[in-house]
């Protein structure tokens, strides 16, 4: 796979510095960035977006209060368990001017802006993106000190209309009971806003602010809703009209990372144990229909037939079987045995086996590869004859029922399955197949080909161990 | 519950209701008027706005929309229809919907929508689909508390209040404003007035601290006007049954001396009495909050049919329609008169027919000139409208 050979090229017509550009951690990214970007750049940024996004998802999903402290508390330690640092940079509240948080800044302004490119592809995608958009800039709002929101008005021109002392006198009253969480010492205190009350109907609804003839007056920390709701009006619009305006992307690579991106559910790198309970290959055909997700049994399946597999096919099969604890001599002899079906052994020699060792990090670079998750696989392109690819997401509608049915899922499993599928939720409806093959379900979401195969193996060595003891 | 006399199934049309209606479309109900209200004096708008028919067989016929005011007109007059409804302004033509387009709804009135038979768990005088001049009182309430919310909080002044002909009253805003709120906002608005849990607890309202002051004292201001007399009227406490219903709002800790304060005495007023009592000196002791002030919501707080509110694109009867059963007209009325409105005086379709025939009977037909409508007891209700509808686009000319 190629890396960072290829560069994208976005002109420049603004001369403003970094420094200037990422002057504060929050923005409504007015400008399209202009700067280069590699695409392997490119790439990991739009999926440490679409990561930290996910994150923020889940944190509801899990049953924690919108905006609780426990809920701003889980996203926080996701985003440092998956190595989203920079983005929690941009959290401390404190605004710093360092190299670092002008870096995080400017990941968070490029990723943002490749994620419109991804997500303004469709009404559902649009509302996900925007739902999370909102929360994110949020997130940031509150973590901010009074000086440095005030700032961000500032820079960004948001003249927002302060009451006078002497309306804020007349109001007094009812600013104190209509506004929660402030008494009337922080009521006179603190500076009141007046504002369109469609700007903060939300606040409306909860009878969180005070109104009069149309208008709502609002302490600083609910200027959030406001801008929010501008924010609202002009990303939706405009995710609108790059959506009429998209460019025909010629590079393939990008055009498939930004038409996927939204399937791929990021997760964990999964790591391959050294310590692993060695398999024995005599068990692989039985553990390929037991164990292995369709991804890795529709490969297994292909090379036992054709008795050959194409290279990104011989490369993630590979990898994951060395993952699932197939030791060196035995990895080289299952090949070996199974090409020398249709080509002699000098051909193979020949051809194929530099390249296995290379996979199993024995020669060249002595790279020890990580096998390939489901995001990368549900990414990658495949081509006619291609034996990889995630058969949820890759196969005809008609394959796919059949296969999981025929692999043992029941009906009403297989029109669950298929409507996840439809709606492009390709490891969900993986994960539900796992539901249905076995006795339990999985602990997680699939995200991984060989975390599927270690938790379908856990179920087995679970009952095994009952019953020994 | 619905009340003996009628259900709402069964087509009940008087050879006479059939003989008069279109007679009526053609020379009293206010069309011209109307159709330029709906149309906000834009004929391409009106285009765009689906009404509904429901016929005499009891077909109803959704998304139709009329390209001009005699199509309007022509239509209306050839199906006769019982029931004229009217829904929202749509992207496109609603009538492309026969063709399997979809639809989308971009803007309408800010409508709410009152039925007595809601508080059918508070009034003794009827229930159901019956409505006297005692039970009238919480259409008043529910008229002066509505119109103050649509005032002082959001700005709004063109305001429109109808009874339903039947059973309730309508109340439509016109602001462009408000024309243009998203179904998101309509429902938010909702939440924001309503006051009543749903459901069937016994306690309806709890005010905390997310329901505050300012929106309940306003209401209650208004709702003492009429508290004292709804309670006589309703004997709201006269029977044991009442009682014990108005006892289970109150919290267990207290309730005994409740109950004994107020069992001594017998009719409602004088349990009111004690009851008030009663939570004088409690009050001292106990933290009793805002429980008066939650008895007397539950009993009269507006409540609202929400749904008509919530979406654009729920339909709703056009004013100066003729309630099919009780043939009684659909008119507006003035907010600040609701405590004179008579439901025994609202003009029927037979009588306005009756009065139009008198006056063109007469020898001296003089002032001449006159309209239709004006020779009949429409006339004042005709006016509220045609003001309504000039104020709207007087403002509309000049704000925009
Ligand atoms: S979701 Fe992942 S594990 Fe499941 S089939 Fe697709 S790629 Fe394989
Ligand atoms: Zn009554």
């Amino acid at each position: 796979m190629d890396t960072n050979a290829r560069r994208r090229r976005v002109h420049t017509t603004v001369e403003d510095t970094e420094a200037t550009l990422y002057n504060h951690d929050l923005s409504l990214y007015p400008k399209f960035p202009c700067s280069e970007i590699p695409l392997s750049e490119f790439e990991e940024l739009a999926i440490d977006r679409v990561q930290l996004f996910r994150i923020i998802e889940q944190a509801s999903l899990k049953g924690h209060k919108y905006f609780s402290d426990e809920w701003k508390k889980c996203i926080k330690d996701d985003m440092m368990k998956n190595n989203l640092k920079k983005f929690v940079r941009l959290l401390s509240g404190f605004n710093g001017q360092t190299e670092l948080d002008i870096q995080a800044r400017r990941a968070d302004h490029i990723s943002h802006f490749i994620l419109r490119i991804a997500y303004c592809r469709s009404e559902e995608l649009r509302k996900w993106f925007l739902a999370r958009e909102l929360e994110w800039f949020k997130i940031k709002f509150v973590s901010n000190s009074t000086p440095s929101i005030l700032k961000f008005l500032q820079l960004n021109e948001l003249n927002y209309q302060t009451i006078s002392n002497e309306e804020k006198e007349d109001l007094k009253e009812s600013l104190i009971v209509c506004t929660p969480g402030m008494n009337d010492v922080q009521v006179m205190m603190s500076e009141f806003y007046k504002v369109p009350f469609l700007d903060v109907w939300t606040l409306v609804q909860k009878r969180r602010v005070f109104l009069k003839e149309g208008y709502a007056y609002i302490p600083i920390n609910d200027l959030v809703v406001s801008i929010q709701s501008t924010f609202r009006t002009t990303l939706s619009s405009k995710l609108v009209l790059m959506n009429r305006n998209l460019p025909n992307l010629d590079d393939e690579r990008l055009s498939n990372l930004l038409c996927n991106l939204h399937q791929a559910y990021t997760g964990n790198e999964y790591t391959v144990s050294n310590d692993k309970d060695a398999i024995n290959p005599a068990d692989i055909d039985e553990y390929s229909k037991k164990h292995y997700p369709l991804c890795m049994r529709n490969l297994h399946e292909t090379l036992r037939a054709n008795h050959h597999l194409k290279h990104y096919g011989r490369l993630i099969y590979g990898l994951f079987l060395k993952a699932i604890g197939l030791k060196y001599e035995q990895f080289i002899e299952f090949w070996r045995s199974e090409f020398t079906k249709t080509m002699d052994t000098d051909a193979f020699n020949k051809n194929h086996l530099y390249n296995f060792n290379h996979q199993f990090g024995k020669v060249g670079k002595r790279v020890n590869y990580s096998p390939y998750s489901c995001m990368k696989i549900i990414m990658s392109n495949v081509g006619a004859g291609d034996a990889h690819c995630c058969p949820f997401r890759h196969f005809d509608v008609g394959r796919l029922r059949a296969k999981i049915s025929e692999c043992g899922a029941p009906s009403e499993g297989v029109s669950e399955i298929m409507q996840l599928v439809n709606n492009g939720h390709y490891q969900i409806a993986c994960t539900k197949y796992f539901q249905y093959t076995h006795p339990q379900p999985s602990s997680n979401t699939i995200n991984h080909p060989n975390q599927y195969f270690e938790e379908s193996m856990n179920l087995v060595k679970d009952k095994t161990e009952k019953i020994v003891s | 519950m619905a009340s003996a006399c009628c259900s709402d199934n069964e087509p009940a049309f008087t050879e006479e209701y059939l003989k008069n209606i279109v007679p009526y479309y053609t020379k009293l109900m206010p069309l011209p008027k109307l159709y330029e209200w709906f149309g906000y004096g834009n004929p391409e708008i009106f285009a765009k706005r689906e009404i509904s028919f429901t016929l005499s067989n009891d077909v109803y016929i959704r998304y139709q929309s009329f390209d001009s005011f005699e199509e309007f007109f022509n239509e209306i007059k050839k199906k006769a229809p019982v029931k004229i409804d009217i829904g929202a302004i749509y992207k496109t033509k609603p009538k492309i919907k026969a063709l399997g387009f979809e639809l989308t709804a971009t803007r309408k009135d800010l409508v709410f929508d009152i039925d007595i038979s809601d508080y059918d768990d508070v009034r003794t005088c009827c229930n159901g689909a019956g409505i006297c001049n005692k039970c009238w009182k919480f259409m008043a309430i529910a008229t002066k508390i509505i119109s103050a919310v649509l005032k002082e909080d959001f700005n709004y002044e063109h305001i429109l209040w109808v009874f339903s002909g039947r059973r309730g009253i309508h109340c439509w805003v016109a602001d462009r404003h408000a024309r243009e709120l998203t179904n998101e906002v309509r429902s938010a608005m909702t939440e924001y007035f309503n006051l009543l849990k749903d459901g069937n607890k016994t306690k309806k309202v709890v005010l905390t601290g997310r329901i505050h002051k300012k929106i309940y004292e306003r209401a209650i201001k208004i709702i003492d006007e009429y508290f004292m007399d709804i309670l006589e009227e309703q004997d709201l406490l006269g029977t044991d049954l009442r009682l014990r219903k108005f006892l289970d709002m109150i919290d267990k800790g207290v309730r005994k001396q409740f109950q004994k304060s107020m069992t001594a005495v017998k009719c409602s007023v004088e349990r009111w009495e004690a009851f008030e009592q009663t939570f004088t000196e409690l009050q001292e002791s106990d933290d009793l909050k805002t429980l008066k002030e939650e008895i007397k919501l539950q009993y009269t707080y507006p409540r609202l049919d929400v749904h008509v509110t919530r979406s654009l694109d729920h339909l709703l009867k056009t004013p100066f329609c003729v309630h099919p059963k009780t043939e009684k007209i659909c008119i507006p009325f003035e907010a600040e008169k609701v405590d004179d409105f008579d439901l025994e005086k609202v003009p029927t379709l037979s009588k306005v027919i009756e009065e139009l025939k008198t006056y063109d009977e007469r020898e001296d037909t003089l002032p001449l000139g006159l309209n239709d409508y004006q020779k009949t007891s429409l006339t004042q209700h005709i006016e509220l409208l045609e003001r309504f509808v000039n104020n709207l686009e007087k403002d509309d000319k000049m704000k925009y």
